[in-house]
């Protein structure tokens, strides 16, 4: 019953947050599920102050950008232009080229023109007055043309040099259909250089064109400006604005897609930009060597059966009758992966599953002669399933949201707010395995003699990892059995309680391992005695794996334990304090 | 035909190019297409191109005068910013093109060019090499060419 209070403030603190951010959501895209995830995640930080856990994720708390609509970035620039304009006692045009031409800075724009405005005039030009008198002339002569005509057939620029109307629309329709160079364009004398600003653009060229030039500013506010840039998403027509100074580069479209504001590939933390790029040039190169990595199916270790991926989590089972249960990633038996029989999880150490042999399944892997492209191999395989696994949770996500909740809401009597649950468990999946996806990445990077970096990240590594193994096949193969029940299941209220404590221990071991990479593993010495006494068991736990690796006394909570002073958690393994009564981290109370 | 459409603009530049030539240049529009114009620049003095006539071939475009010209030179020769096949790079043949320039700032702007290459905006990237690597040697080669190709013959 803990829980299902927990889940009513969880709505409440969902309600707040919806007005507290009002402002950035209310338009959104159905597809809206990722920056509901962000905020909800802020919302907890936000009001959680009473509890310790609160503060790890302070650095999250603080959204460093602003997501902007089409709307948002027209009031933007209308802002700063309306500001440049006020400050300058300027015409709006005048700022708007003023603007354009010190990339949307308004500091910069203001610190040029006081420094010395004839000189700012003169670049941008914007003249003062006319460098042409034309003193009662009733006829002008078009100086492209070479026509005369009437004084009302005529325009001109700030400096008066005289165009005919059909040759000005030419010249400026030539020029926006040129790019966005259009922008800055000058009077057509080639000694003259007044610029030409939107004044004319309306007066001079058709609606087409119009819309085209007003297109080329819009995206000029946000392409030329350093504080903005476009979602990278196909199809995305969002924009970021980045809060400069801020650490974290990771930030999320409207559009569900995250992306690194730094560098633009996908979000990657705590993985840092250089790593990313040195990694994704690697893909390149042995992207010939890899691509059988990519197909979806293995031969079963057992029958040698092939049997094919189509889940998210890395739990195969074969089929009947031969049902070997494997781990899809280093083909070993799954029952010496999950904690209830006090296996480890080590499948993430590259090490390990050498020793095992596990490299000689396939015909493939004995082909690969070279240690270090074998060793590439181990990294990229984790990178690329964990890619594949959070595509496949992404759509498993939206399903839930868009058929699922609803049909399961019927059929277990419950309102959809209280089926939330489910929803949080989902995109906690989809964003650990991006986490995880980019661990791999790191790992492959992390030097082979740091030793004790090296093991402290794969301690940490696994323990997230098998978190997430769990947490997926239970929202995934469990919930699966609700899906198929047409009426109400005594047992749902245990899976829920049993997927949102999942949930949340998960979270945790993320937020743990995020954290220590950041860091750079810097905590390795300070908790050298537990990591290293904790992989030392790890390592004996995985020797005797062979055997069996059944009924052995290390459980993964003791093994974690510095003292006596600890309890490990029945449900979730943690390790907590003597005098707590429920686990700290899945809130379960202690058998 | 092409010409009896032709703008005032073309009449007018071609009437004025002929009655008052710049010096050292003529173009004469083709009797078939008066956008074709026939070209000839006198080598500028003290230019390794000097005593040279040069030919050159001049079209304006159906979008003239908001699109440039196009202008190849027809004899051979031998300067960083001309390549072998007569093409020019010159800022207001491309990028630099105002309606408000004309057949003859085209041709002066070329005749300037004959007489200050530019070998740090070449076109021929052999020919740029030689000029900054022996300026002297490459003058020489200009001027032999000159003599071979160009002397009016
Ligand atoms: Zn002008
Ligand atoms: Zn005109
Ligand atoms: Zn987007
Ligand atoms: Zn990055």
């Amino acid at each position: 019953m803990d829980s299902e209070d927990d889940m009513h403030d969880a709505n409440d603190v969902e309600s707040l947050d919806d007005d507290f951010y009002s402002g950035e959501t209310e338009d959104a895209a159905p597809m809206d599920y990722y920056s509901d995830f962000v905020e909800d995640d802020d919302a907890d930080d936000y009001y959680d102050d009473g509890d310790d856990s609160g503060s790890l994720e302070c650095r999250r708390s603080e959204q460093s950008f602003t997501v902007l609509k089409e709307s948002d970035i027209q009031e933007r620039q209308e802002d700063d232009i309306n500001r440049v304009a006020g400050v300058l006692s300027i015409s709006r045009v005048s700022a708007s080229i003023l603007l354009r031409h010190y990339n949307w800075s308004v500091s910069k724009v203001h610190d040029a023109w006081f420094a010395d405005e004839d000189q700012v005039r003169k670049t941008v030009g914007l003249l003062e007055k006319p460098v042409v008198q034309h003193s009662n002339i009733n006829e002008l002569t078009c100086g492209i043309c070479f026509e005369t005509y009437p004084r009302a057939k005529i325009e001109t620029a700030s400096c008066g040099h005289p165009y005919c109307i059909s040759c000005w629309e030419g010249y400026l329709s030539t020029s926006i259909n040129d790019g966005p160079g259009c922008l800055m364009l000058r009077c057509p004398d080639p000694s003259c250089g007044a610029a030409i600003g939107q004044d004319m653009i309306n007066l001079l060229v058709s609606d087409e064109d119009k819309e085209k030039y007003n297109r080329y500013l819009l995206r000029s506010y946000i392409e030329d400006n350093k504080k903005t840039k476009w979602c990278p998403a196909p199809g995305c027509e969002y924009a970021v604005a980045f809060d400069a100074g801020s650490a974290n580069y990771d930030v999320s479209c409207l559009c569900s897609y995250s992306f690194c504001w730094n560098c633009i590939e996908e979000a990657h933390r705590p993985v840092d930009c250089g790593t990313v790029a040195k990694w994704i040039i690697k893909n390149c190169a042995e992207s010939e060597n890899m691509n059988w990595i990519l197909a979806n199916s293995k031969p079963c270790p057992k029958c040698k059966r092939p049997i094919e991926k189509n889940q998210g989590c890395m739990h195969m089972t074969c089929h009947p009758p031969c049902k070997f249960e494997f781990c899809w990633l280093c083909l070993g038996a799954w029952s010496d992966h999950g904690e209830r029989t006090g296996g480890f999880y080590a499948c993430n150490r590259y090490e390990t599953a050498k020793q095992e042999g596990v490299y000689d399944e396939t015909e493939k892997r004995r082909e690969m002669a070279k240690n270090s492209l074998e060793r590439y191999t181990h990294y990229y395989e984790r990178w690329a399933s964990n890619q594949t696994s959070r595509q496949k949770a992404l759509s498993d996500l939206h399903q839930m949201q868009t058929v699922h909740i609803e049909k399961l809401s019927d059929a277990q009597c419950q309102p959809e707010s209280q089926l939330k649950f489910i929803t949080e468990a989902w995109l906690q999946i989809v964003e650990c395995r991006r986490v995880l996806k980019w661990t791999y990445a790191y790992g492959y990077y992390l030097p082979e003699h740091e030793q004790a970096k090296k093991q402290f990240f794969e301690y940490l590594q696994g323990e997230a990892e098998s978190g997430l193994e769990r947490l997926h096949q239970c929202a995934e193969k469990e919930l699966q059995l609700f899906l198929n029940e047409d009426g109400p299941s005594s047992e749902f209220n245990d899976f829920r309680t049993k997927l949102a404590g999942l949930t949340s221990v998960t979270r945790n071991y993320f937020e743990n391992l995020v954290r220590a990479l950041e860091n750079g593993l810097a905590d390795v010495d300070t908790n050298g005695a537990n990591s290293s006494k904790a992989t030392s068991s790890k390592n004996a736990a995985g020797s005797s794996k062979g055997k069996g690796g059944r009924g052995k006394g290390t459980s993964r909570g003791s093994s974690r334990a510095t003292d006596d002073n600890l309890w490990a958690c029945e449900h979730c393994t943690y390790a907590n304090a003597k005098s707590a009564t429920t686990c700290h981290m899945c809130n379960l109370p202690r058998r | 035909m092409a010409n009896s459409n032709l703008p005032r603009r073309i009449i007018k530049e071609t009437q004025r190019l002929l009655s008052e030539p710049a010096p050292g240049i003529s173009a004469s529009p083709s009797e078939d297409n008066m956008r074709y114009f026939n070209v000839m620049i006198l080598g500028p003095t003290q230019s390794p191109y000097e005593g040279g006539v040069f030919k050159l071939e001049l079209f304006l475009p159906e979008e003239y005068p908001m699109a440039a010209p196009k202008v190849r030179f027809l004899t051979k020769i031998y300067h960083p910013n001309i390549d072998k096949l007569g093409r020019i790079c010159l800022d207001i043949l491309k990028d630099k093109w105002s309606p408000a320039l004309q057949i003859r700032t085209v041709l002066l702007s070329i005749q300037a060019l004959l007489s200050a290459p530019n070998p740090d905006d070449p076109l021929s990237e052999n020919i740029a090499k030689h000029w900054k690597s022996n300026e002297a040697e490459a003058v020489e080669t200009a001027k032999e060419w000159t003599r071979l190709y160009a002397s009016g013959a």
